[in-house]
């Protein structure tokens, strides 16, 4: 029976289970990272589509692969694996045996797996899936202008998603107020902590409006009569870029955070301005809960100035979190391992679409540039050669813990070359197209635009993309079947999480070291480094 | 006579140059200290400068304060619409066709084309647009001028736009509207104000 016992735990369905809060987040982020590798492919048959300029695909479908890349994306990829890295993360960062409520994080993972197959059995109707853009906006999302059940589909599986969305923020917040460990104080909580709390109550507070906009579409759906005329149409749009915009810093945040626990770890320098950069982080997500009306500038029937005045004082905490990592590196004594080079090109290239975004905070600029190919260049340049490049920097550097098993350094710095070309080649060309015209959601484009050269070379780009990933899986496959032992903290890190084995206990911890900073690991370090120094000293 | 293009070259003649400067600011101080940490053996010191941090701070403030006083004082007058215009149009978008209507009594339409009818105006003088959709969210965007607007059904949207320079200035549907979306094309012809009104009476009798 004890021999039993062991093998029954490898078993998948144990493992899908299990409350572990590490079992579950590691679920979570595999389930993720496949919606990543769906959403992704629809992309390559869009890009396709539009190197060719048409005859790939037809309109409708096209427009079905656009909503589905988009909803994908957004609701089953980059929110679910930012809270993935939470729930796995912050228990262990700030000392806790689990995390709170684990049976409701569970149920999360559950419900994104159930929502998702629903929103892509969309694709099986005989309409086939929903086509009125990851937004939804009403009236084209209405029953006359989108008839069919893939609409519904996608509702319920949005609805699905937000809500288990919902669940792990609950349960982070709740860990980090309720199951410190002693000596961690609030402001001794890692860096990486901090953006998770501060991901979590906007999650809280703005996802919400998500839930009751969608509410009320399928109540205009199914009922009628709640969404009239230009009220409706604007309200919900009110909900819609309430719950729209902070969930971008939600895709933010936590990637940020994953960057700079690993700029602090491999400049062998705890994060500077780590009192700044906190409050930084509270500004900035306050400030995010006041911008969702720079969505509809264009819609001369919101107060265009306030919303232009509270986007563009973003730069003030952005400001100060580039200024942080800055000095993290100042002073350090790097080195360039893969997850460096992925956080170092994040914070290059997340640049761009920060800058951007500081124009695209101008009404007069935006008028100009809103719903063109600039907007898609800008926030792909946030999400993905933003926010994907410092999960990847957080992949290469907690697969270690996570696993137990180093990752190939050499196969990365390959991955890393690929994604950096592959991702500049194809998002860099969609901020001229747009300036020239080019509009976003189209199939097809202007014979005589002139277009195509740059559009075929962002499809290069995008299958440089692909090609990037395929050697990604073939790194975690070649490194998982050929063990290169990590032990308890390969890179000499700062927080709790490497003061466990690797992967951690149940329980994650047998001892804590004392908590004197939100870099306990490197306290020790220094305090050993400081004995050898007085003993070695001549009496 | 205020002009979109003008609001957006002047506001974009700064904020471009500016946003640029920044990047190469922010990868050239990034170069200098990668440089120099590959060849540090041991850490230095210096984990907080809050003081240095609330100056840059106010700093960063004072940037968005004269960003966003470029941005108003380029709004105001484009937002703005005339009591008095040369011209009033009215425009009706629906799924997948724009119909341009003139005070007379001439309308304009194109459906679902690559290449649509030109709708007339003269040029040089401020032209005001009524402009609503039929059925779902459509975006009337002039991108020669810079121009988008969102017109949602059941409200008519008022904006003035100015034409400087005779020519056609092409334009489509930016708001993605359903299976034909990307065939919304309209197109605009900007002539003189006097050859504006020979046409307008020549097309106005002609239906």
């Amino acid at each position: 029976m004890s021999a039993v016992a062991p093998a029954l735990r490898e078993v998948p369905v144990r493992g899908l289970t299990s409350t572990d809060h590490k079992r579950i987040a590691l679920n979570l982020g595999v389930v993720a990272f496949a919606f990543f590798i769906a959403g992704g492919l629809l992309a390559l048959v869009m890009r396709s589509q539009l190197a060719a300029d048409g005859g790939v695909v037809s309109e409708a479908v096209y427009n079905q692969l656009f909503t589905m890349h988009g909803s994908t994306m957004v609701y089953l990829f980059v929110v679910p694996v930012a809270l993935a890295a939470g729930l796995y993360l912050v228990p262990l960062q700030v000392g806790a045996a689990d995390v709170a409520a684990p049976r409701l994080a569970l149920a999360g993972l559950w419900l994104l797996v159930c929502g998702g197959i629903t929103m892509w059995c969309g694709f099986l109707t005989s309409g086939g899936a929903a086509q009125a853009s990851w937004w939804g906006f009403d009236p084209l999302s209405d029953l006359p202008h989108s008839p069919g059940s893939g609409i519904d589909l996608w509702l319920y599986g949005v609805v699905m998603a937000t809500v288990a969305e919902m669940l792990w923020a609950g349960c982070i917040v709740a860990t980090v107020v309720r199951r410190r460990a002693p000596g961690m104080t609030l402001l001794r909580m890692p860096v990486f902590s901090w953006t998770m709390v501060v991901t979590c109550l906007m999650v809280l507070f703005a996802f919400p409006a998500l839930l009751v906009a969608l509410g009320l579409l399928w109540a205009q759906r199914h009922v009628g009569g709640v969404l009239v005329g230009n009220s409706g149409a604007v309200a919900y749009q009110q909900l819609f870029w309430f719950y729209g915009h902070p969930v971008v810093y939600v895709m933010f945040f936590p990637f940020m955070g994953m960057a700079a626990e690993v700029v602090a770890t491999f400049s062998r320098r705890r994060f500077f301005g780590y009192p700044a950069f906190v409050v930084a982080l509270l500004a900035f997500s306050g400030l995010s809960m006041t911008v969702w009306g720079h969505h509809m500038f264009t819609f001369g029937q919101v107060t265009n100035k306030y919303f232009s005045l509270t986007s563009t004082a973003l730069v003030v905490p952005a400001g100060i979190e580039y200024f942080d990592f800055l000095g993290t590196i100042w002073r350090g004594a790097l080195r360039f391992t893969t997850p460096f080079l992925f956080a170092l090109a994040f914070l290059a290239q997340f640049l761009v679409g920060g800058l951007t975004g500081v124009i695209l905070a101008s009404p007069p600029l935006d008028y100009g540039l809103n719903m063109s190919y600039f907007v898609v260049a800008h926030f792909h340049y946030t999400i993905f050669a933003g926010s994907a490049f410092a999960l990847f920097a957080g992949v290469y550097y907690w697969f270690p813990k996570i696993t137990g098993v180093m990752l190939r350094e050499r196969l990365g710095k390959v991955h890393f070359a690929l994604m950096l070309i592959g991702t500049n080649l194809t998002f860099f060309p969609m901020f001229i197209l747009g300036a020239e015209g080019m509009t976003r959601r189209i199939a097809v484009y202007p014979r005589g635009s002139g277009w195509r050269p740059l559009n075929e070379l962002e499809t290069v780009g995008a299958f440089v993309i692909a090609l990037a990933t395929a050697v990604f899986l073939f790194n975690v496959a070649v490194s998982l079947r050929r063990r290169q032992p990590a032990g308890d903290d390969p890179w000499e890190a700062h927080t709790l999480e490497w003061a466990t084995t690797s992967p951690p206990p149940r329980f994650n911890f047998t001892a804590l070291p004392p908590i004197r900073s939100h870099a306990p690991l490197l306290d020790l370090r220094e305090h050993a480094a400081a004995r050898v120094a007085t003993q070695e000293a001549p009496a | 006579m205020p002009s979109t293009q003008h609001a957006y070259d002047h506001v974009a003649g700064i904020y471009f140059p500016v946003a640029a400067g920044v990047f190469v600011a922010v990868l050239v101080a990034l170069a200098v200290l990668l440089a120099r940490g590959a060849r540090r053996r041991s850490p230095g010191r210096g984990e907080e400068a809050n003081r240095l941090e609330a100056g840059y701070a106010l700093l960063l403030a004072a940037t968005v304060g004269v960003l966003v006083w470029i941005t108003f004082t380029a709004e105001t007058p484009i937002d703005k619409v005339v009591p008095r215009p040369a011209l009033r149009v009215g425009v009706i978008a629906a799924q997948w066709s724009w119909t341009f209507r003139y005070p007379n009594g001439t309308e304009v339409t194109g459906v679902s084309t690559w290449a649509p009818p030109a709708a007339v105006v003269p040029a040089g003088e401020e032209v005001q647009f009524d402009a609503t959709s039929r059925d779902v969210i459509h975006g009337f965007w002039v991108p020669g001028l810079h121009y988008l607007r969102q017109l949602v059904p059941g409200y008519t949207t008022r904006f003035d736009l100015l034409f400087t320079h005779p020519g056609r200035y092409l334009g489509e549907c930016a708001v993605y509207c359903g299976e034909l979306h990307s065939q919304m094309h309209f197109a605009i012809e900007a002539v003189a104000p006097a050859q504006f009104q020979r046409w307008l009476q020549t097309r106005g009798k002609s239906l």
